[in-house]
């Protein structure tokens, strides 16, 4: 089950961390940030300019669907708006406003009804009754994606198996592995204990080699 | 020695060198000893990989610009809800 956002609206700098942007972005963004406090009209839209982008391609990584992507650019900017006074610049301006998004997206994904969801088990691991590792045959492994497949194709393959796995894991990988949170922050966000965490990620990833196996043999 | 089960339990943070000394050489001589577990790390590693990968693609990065009914409503929403 995904669990609340432990920050509705304003995720803490300890909670996100820092995302390595430049000087010349961090004064840009001081900039931007003064004339939003000032209440420059004009600087609303160059927001939403500058970060809409990266807001964007956050929702889309995070939601389904690109309606509820779309809303959910719509309510991350509508927080950032209502809340820009109490941004304490512990954290960057755009990381801030990643942390908001991603908030966003799990508020939406938590309220929406809970998807038909394939369970991963028969993805796992399998052991024998000493402990000695077996693996198991996969279903598609001689099914064939028998010609190269290119890059784009690649990528397309990885995303979708992604979208497939139930949330849970979904969202702790997508967290981790893509969004680069360390552990402590990804348990953070999601309002669960550490360990929660590295054992939905091994799974998670560990369901993700199964059913990539039939192109991670042409890969490696 | 491990079994391949017992050093599954520990495999994250083994390769996130995140052990304490003991149970990290525990999991050092069990892959020296057995190529499955070579095997799966190499395959879960260039799932790793491949899954960071994936989210570099041009129709999913960032994009130049976000629609401009997007940013229209957003300005509007904004002048709505009089922020």
């Amino acid at each position: 089950m995904v669990m609340a956002p432990s920050a509705v609206n304003h995720p803490s700098a300890s909670e996100f961390a820092e995302d390595g942007d430049g000087q010349r972005t961090n004064n840009e963004e001081d900039q931007l940030l003064e004339c939003l406090r000032a209440g420059d009209e004009s600087c609303y839209e160059k927001l939403v300019r500058k970060l809409g982008p990266r807001v964007l391609a956050t929702a889309r990584r995070y939601l389904r669907s690109e309606a509820d992507a779309a809303d959910c650019f719509q309510d991350t900017f509508l927080v950032v708006f209502e809340s820009i006074n109490k941004f304490e610049q512990r954290s960057s301006l755009s990381t801030w406003i990643r942390g908001i998004t991603i908030n966003q997206c799990l508020m939406r994904i938590r309220k929406q009804a809970r998807r038909q969801e394939q369970s991963i088990e028969h993805m796992l691991p399998i052991f024998d009754e000493h402990g000695d590792r077996i693996e198991a045959a996969s279903p598609r492994q001689s099914a064939a994606i028998s010609k190269l497949i290119d890059t784009e194709q690649m990528r397309s393959i990885v995303r979708q198996n992604i979208n497939t796995m139930p949330d849970d894991h979904r969202l702790v990988l997508l967290l981790r592995d893509i969004d680069g949170y360390t552990t402590k922050e990804t348990a953070a966000i999601l309002g669960i204990k550490i360990n929660a965490v590295k054992t939905r990620l091994h799974r998670a990833r560990s369901a993700l080699r199964y059913l990539l196996e039939p192109v991670l043999e042409q890969t490696s | 020695m491990l079994t391949c089960k017992e050093f599954d339990e520990f495999m994250i943070d083994y390769l996130e060198d995140g052990l304490p000394v003991w149970q990290k050489f525990m999991c050092w001589l069990h892959v020296k000893a057995c190529r499955e577990c070579v095997y799966f790390i190499q395959q879960y590693r260039r799932t790793i990989a491949l899954g960071q990968d994936a989210f570099e693609s041009p129709d999913v990065a960032v994009p130049d610009s976000v629609p401009e009914d997007l940013v229209a409503a957003a300005i509007a929403h904004r002048k709505g809800n009089n922020i």
